[in-house]
C-alpha cells in the first residue's frame, strides 16, 4: 500500500518509484510490514510510518540477489565496495515478487533496460478481505452464487423441455402428497358425525389408492428425469472443461501440476453433479413441501399451527450447528482410514525390506497404532452422531407432543374436528422429517458453487490462438529466425536475439549446455509459444499468419522420451493419420526398423503397448515414435535425441531409422551424439540464449571455439564413465 | 568447549569464523534437525556448504558472545514461527483460515488440504504449512490453552 510519504515521491519524476513492494516481516523478523522502494537512483527500505531504515544509491550498487531462508528469504544488495548487505527479509508469501525486484535492481545497477514482470498479487479477496487460498484466485466465500447458478442453468438450455416438465411434475407430486391426509380426515369426520356409509368409505379409499399410484408413478418419473438431467448436464460440463483444458496455452501446464488440472475436470464436475442429482431435487421437493404444508396448517388452524411449528427454528438451528462438527468428525475418520491404507500399501510394497531388516514387529505396532486411531475416530464420530440424532428426534417429537396437548385440548373442547386433528398430525411428519437435513444441503450447495466457479475459471482463460483463422497451405520447410526474443517469464528472456536461415530440406543440429535455449527454440518452432519480439518465417511468411493446427500438422516431433498412448502398436503409429491402412503402417514401421520386432510379438501390430507404452522397452518405444513421425510425413521435423542407454545394436538400428526419417525434410535435432552431429548439414551452438557459433562440424572443429570445447569436455566425461564402468 | 573459536560479523551482515588458526568467510549456522531436536545439533558450514563444526548443545558449548552472535543470525535465517495461541481456525470450502499468535506476533494464514499440510511430527507436535509454504509449528498441542487446543483438535 502506498503511504502518503511514498506518494509524495511521485512528484519528483527522477524518484518515481519503479518498484514498490511490501514485506510482511519487520527488521527483527516479526510479523509486520516494511516497504521496499526502488527508484532510478536509489533503493530504500521504509517502516510503515515512513522512517527510512536503509538507503543505498543505485550508483553504489553492483547487483542484487535474493537468498532463500527457512519459511522466507531476504534481499541482498551487492555494493561496489564488495560488501553485501541485507536490505529486507520476507516470508515465502512474497518471495516471488522479491526475486523479481532483485532482478530489477540488478538491471538498474548494470545500466540495462529496466524490464521486470512485477504484477501485484492479490492475496486477499477484494470484497470480504479474506485471505485467498490461491493468489489471484477465487474467494470461496464470495463466489457470486446467483451468477454461477445462472451459468450452470445455461447448460440446461438443451434440455429446456425436460426441465420445465420436471418442475411442473414436482409441483403436482407435492400437491398429490398432501391429498391422502385430507382424504383420511374426511373419512374420520364422516365417522365422527355418526354416519356409516360404506360406499363413501370405499370411494375415499379408492381415491386414496389412485393418489398413491399416481404419486409413485410421478416419483419414478421425476427421479428418472432428474437423474437424466443431472448426469447430462454434468457430462456436458465435464466435456466442456476438457475441451477448454485442451486449448489452454502450454504455459498453464508448466505452472500447474497435471493433478490439479485433472481434479478440475473430475472432482469439481463431480461436486456439481452430486449437487444436481442429489442436493437440488431434495432441496426443491422438500422446500416446496415445507411451504405448502406450512400454508395448509395455517389455513386449518393458525393458532395450533404456530404452536406446533414453534420448535421448528430450534430443529433448524441444531441441524446447522451440529452438522459442522459432525462432518468434521467423519472427515477425520476418512483421513484415518486413508492413513491405514497408506501404511498397508507401503509396508506390503516394501515387504522385502521389512523382512530383510526383520522389522515385522515394528510394522505391526505401527499398523496397530493407526488401526486404533481409526477405531477411536470412528467411535467418536458415530457416538456423536447418535447423540445429535437423539436430540434431533426429541425435538421432532416435541412437535407431536405440542400437537397432542394443544390440539387435543382443542379437540376435546370441540374447536377442532377429529379429521382436522388427524390431518395436522400427518402433515407434521412431512415438515419435520426433511428439515433435519437442510443444513447438509446448504453445505453441498456451497461446495458445488465453489467447484462450478473453478470450472468456469478455466473455461474463461484465454485459449491458444487455435481458433484464429489463418493460411492453410503446405509449406516447403524453409525456416528463418529474425532476431527472436522469448522468455517463459517475459522479463527473463531465454532466447535473446537469435537469427538464422535454414533452407528447405536442411538438417540442423542444435548444440549447447542445458539451459542454453535448445528446447525453447524447438518450442517456438512448434509454436507452443510465440516470440515476444522478432519474427519466425516459414517459407518467407510470418508463421503467425498460418492456421495454428494446419501449421502444426506439418511438424513432426520425435521426443527424447517417446510418449505412446494406451492402445495397440498400429494405433500408435497411425496416431497422426488415423485413416492409414495396415500396409502404410507397416511401410512406416519398416523404415523405422521396427517391423521385425513388432512381428516378434505374439499379437504383432495388435499388441497393446500398455499405459504410456510401459510394456515396451525404451528402444522399441523410440522406433515406434519414429515410425509415427515417418507415417505422419511432416515437412519440418524436430528430433529431441535420446540419450537413453540402449544396446549398440538397437542404437545402430535407431540411427538408420532416423537417417531415413530425416532425408528430404527440414530437420532440427537437439543432438547429443557425435554421430548425429556429423550427419547434420550445419550446427548451431547456443550459449545463454544467443548463437555462439554456426557452421558445419568440420568448420567448428577446426575453429576450436565453443563447440570444440563442448566436444572436449564430452569426450573427457565419456572416458571417466568408461573407467567407472570398467569398460 | 571450543575455546579457540570466535564468530563475529565482518563486514556487517556477513558472519566470519576464526577457528584453529583458520578464517572462514560467510559462515552459516544450520540446525541439523530443527523439528525433532530443537535447540540442539547446530552446524556451522562454510560458504560452499561443507560443515566446519557441529555443536550438540550450542547454548552450553559456546561462549556467551559467540552464542549471542549465532542466535542473532539464526533469528534472521529461520523465519518459521511457533504458534503460542490459536485465536481462530475455520474450515470452509476445503480451505482453513487461521488467526494465530506466534513468537513473531499475530498472523493470519490459509492452509489447504490439511491432510498433507498439517503434519504430526510426534504425538503432540504439529507442523502446519500454509498455501505459500510458510511453516508454523506447535511444539506441544497439549501445552496450549484450552480454547486453542479445542480449535486445533477440531480442525486437524
Amino acid at each position: 500500500m502506498p503511504t502518503p510519504e511514498t506518494l509524495s515521491l511521485l512528484e519528483n519524476p527522477d524518484s518515481e518509484p519503479l518498484i514498490l513492494l511490501e514485506s510482511d516481516l519487520t527488521e527483527e523478523a516479526n510479523f509486520g510490514s516494511r516497504t521496499l522502494i526502488v527508484t532510478k537512483s536509489a533503493v530504500e527500505v521504509r517502516e510503515p510510518g515512513g522512517a527510512t531504515l536503509l538507503r543505498t544509491e543505485v550508483s553504489d550498487l553492483r547487483g542484487a540477489r535474493t537468498e532463500p531462508l527457512v519459511s522466507g528469504g531476504r534481499l541482498l544488495l551487492r555494493l561496489k565496495s564488495g560488501e553485501e548487505i541485507t536490505a529486507i527479509s520476507f516470508s515465502l508469501t512474497h518471495s516471488h515478487q522479491f526475486s523479481e525486484a532483485a532482478r530489477g535492481i540488478e538491471q538498474l545497477a548494470e545500466g540495462k533496460d529496466f524490464q521486470i514482470n512485477l504484477t501485484s498479487e492479490r492475496t486477499r479477496c477484494a470484497k470480504c478481505n479474506r485471505l485467498l487460498p490461491e493468489k489471484d484466485g477465487v474467494c470461496p466465500n464470495c463466489v457470486n452464487t446467483s451468477k454461477t447458478m445462472l451459468r450452470i442453468a445455461s447448460f440446461l438450455a438443451p434440455y429446456k423441455k425436460q426441465a420445465i416438465f420436471l418442475a411442473l411434475m414436482a409441483c403436482v407430486s407435492t400437491g398429490l402428497n398432501l391429498l391422502p391426509p385430507k382424504l383420511q380426515a374426511t373419512i374420520l369426520d364422516h365417522f365422527n358425525e355418526g354416519l356409516r356409509s360404506l360406499p363413501f368409505l370405499y370411494q375415499m379409499v379408492g381415491f386414496w389408492a389412485i393418489t398413491l399410484v399416481a404419486v409413485a408413478g410421478l416419483q419414478i418419473l421425476n427421479g428418472r428425469l432428474m437423474t437424466f438431467l443431472g448426469t447430462h448436464i454434468s457430462s456436458d460440463l465435464r466435456t466442456a472443461v476438457y475441451r477448454s483444458v485442451e486449448f489452454l496455452q502450454l504455459n498453464y501446464f508448466d505452472k500447474k501440476p497435471v493433478g490439479a488440472i485433472a481434479s478440475r475436470v473430475t472432482q469439481d464436475t463431480e461436486r456439481v453433479w452430486f449437487f444436481l442429482v442429489d442436493g437440488l431435487p431434495f432441496f426443491l421437493i422438500n422446500g416446496l413441501m415445507l411451504i405448502a404444508v406450512t400454508g395448509l396448517l395455517l389455513s386449518i388452524n393458525w393458532v395450533l399451527a404456530l404452536c406446533i411449528l414453534a420448535p421448528l427454528p430450534l430443529v433448524g438451528f441444531i441441524s446447522v450447528r451440529a452438522w459442522k462438527p459432525i462432518s468434521n468428525l467423519f472427515h477425520r475418520v476418512s483421513q484415518k482410514m486413508a492413513r491405514v491404507h497408506m501404511h498397508l500399501n507401503e509396508s506390503l510394497t516394501g515387504i522385502r525390506v521389512v523382512k530383510a531388516f526383520a522389522k515385522e514387529d515394528h510394522e505391526y505396532e505401527r499398523f496397530q497404532k493407526r488401526s486404533n486411531e481409526l477405531r477411536d475416530a470412528a467411535a467418536r464420530a458415530d457416538m456423536t452422531w447418535y447423540t445429535a440424532f437423539g436430540v434431533m428426534t426429541l425435538c421432532v417429537s416435541l412437535g407431536t407432543v405440542i400437537h397432542w396437548s394443544v390440539g387435543g385440548y382443542m379437540l376435546f373442547t370441540n374447536r377442532l374436528s377429529l379429521g382436522e386433528f388427524y390431518m395436522i398430525h400427518a402433515y407434521l411428519g412431512m415438515v419435520y422429517g426433511p428439515l433435519q437435513w437442510f443444513a447438509q444441503v446448504n453445505n453441498w450447495f456451497s461446495r458445488a458453487m465453489a467447484g462450478a466457479e473453478r470450472i468456469f475459471e478455466i473455461m474463461d482463460m484465454t485459449p491458444e490462438p487455435a481458433a484464429r483463422k489463418g493460411l492453410n497451405q503446405v509449406v516447403t520447410g524453409a525456416v528463418t529466425f529474425e532476431s527472436v526474443r522469448f522468455g517463459y517469464d517475459k522479463s527473463n528472456p531465454v532466447i535473446n536475439g537469435v537469427s538464422f536461415d535454414v533452407k528447405a530440406g536442411e538438417m540442423i543440429g542444435l548444440v549447447g549446455h542445458s539451459g542454453a535455449g535448445k528446447s525453447t527454440t524447438i518450442n517456438l518452432l512448434s509454436r507452443f509459444y510465440e516470440p515476444d519480439a522478432g519474427r519466425i518465417l516459414v517459407d518467407g511468411i510470418d508463421y503467425r499468419e498460418f492456421d495454428l493446427r494446419g501449421y502444426r500438422s506439418q511438424i513432426g516431433i520425435v521426443l527424447q522420451e517417446p510418449f505412446l498412448f494406451h492402445g495397440t502398436i498400429a494405433e500408435n503409429i497411425s496416431y497422426g493419420n488415423p485413416g492409414a491402412s495396415l500396409e502404410e503402417i507397416m511401410e512406416a514401421a519398416k523404415a523405422a526398423n521396427a517391423h521385425d520386432f513388432i512381428l516378434g510379438k505374439p499379437d504383432g501390430y495388435d499388441t497393446m503397448v500398455g499405459e504410456r507404452g510401459s510394456r515396451l522397452s525404451g528402444g522399441e518405444k523410440q522406433r515406434i515414435s519414429i515410425a509415427r513421425a515417418i507415417l505422419h510425413n511432416p515437412r519440418i521435423l524436430i528430433l529431441d535425441e535420446a540419450t537413453s542407454s540402449v544396446d549398440v545394436e538397437t542404437e545402430k538400428q535407431i540411427q538408420v531409422a532416423i537417417q531415413r526419417l530425416v532425408s528430404g525434410r527440414t530437420t532440427f535435432a537437439i543432438a547429443h551424439r557425435l554421430s548425429t552431429l556429423r550427419n547434420a548439414d550445419r550446427l548451431i551452438v547456443l550459449e545463454r540464449g544467443k548463437i555462439a557459433e554456426m557452421g558445419t562440424h568440420e568448420e567448428l572443429m577446426t575453429k576450436k571455439g565453443a563447440f570444440y570445447k563442448l566436444v572436449q569436455t564430452q569426450s573427457q566425461i565419456n572416458e571417466i564413465i568408461g573407467i567407472g564402468t570398467g569398460a | 568447549m571450543k575455546n579457540d573459536m570466535r564468530v563475529f560479523y565482518h563486514p556487517e551482515g556477513r558472519l566470519r569464523l576464526e577457528f584453529e588458526g583458520k578464517c572462514y568467510l560467510s559462515v552459516v549456522p544450520i540446525w541439523a534437525s530443527p523439528l525433532t531436536h530443537p535447540s540442539r545439533f547446530l552446524a556451522l558450514v562454510d560458504g560452499k556448504g561443507s560443515q566446519i563444526l557441529m555443536f550438540k548443545n550450542p547454548s552450553q558449548e559456546l561462549s556467551a558472545e559467540n552464542w549471542q552472535v549465532l542466535q542473532t543470525e539464526l533469528q534472521r535465517r529461520y523465519l518459521s514461527s511457533q504458534i503460542h495461541k490459536v485465536l481462530e481456525a475455520k474450515t470452509e470450502f476445503g480451505a482453513t483460515y487461521w488467526t494465530v499468535v506466534t513468537d513473531r506476533g499475530c498472523k493470519e494464514f490459509v492452509t489447504q488440504s490439511l491432510q498433507e499440510n498439517a503434519q504430526w511430527l510426534g504425538p503432540d507436535h504439529l507442523l502446519v504449512i500454509d498455501v505459500d509454504g510458510n511453516r508454523f509449528e506447535i511444539r506441544s498441542v497439549q501445552g496450549l490453552d484450552e480454547a486453542s487446543r479445542k480449535l486445533v483438535d477440531a480442525t486437524v
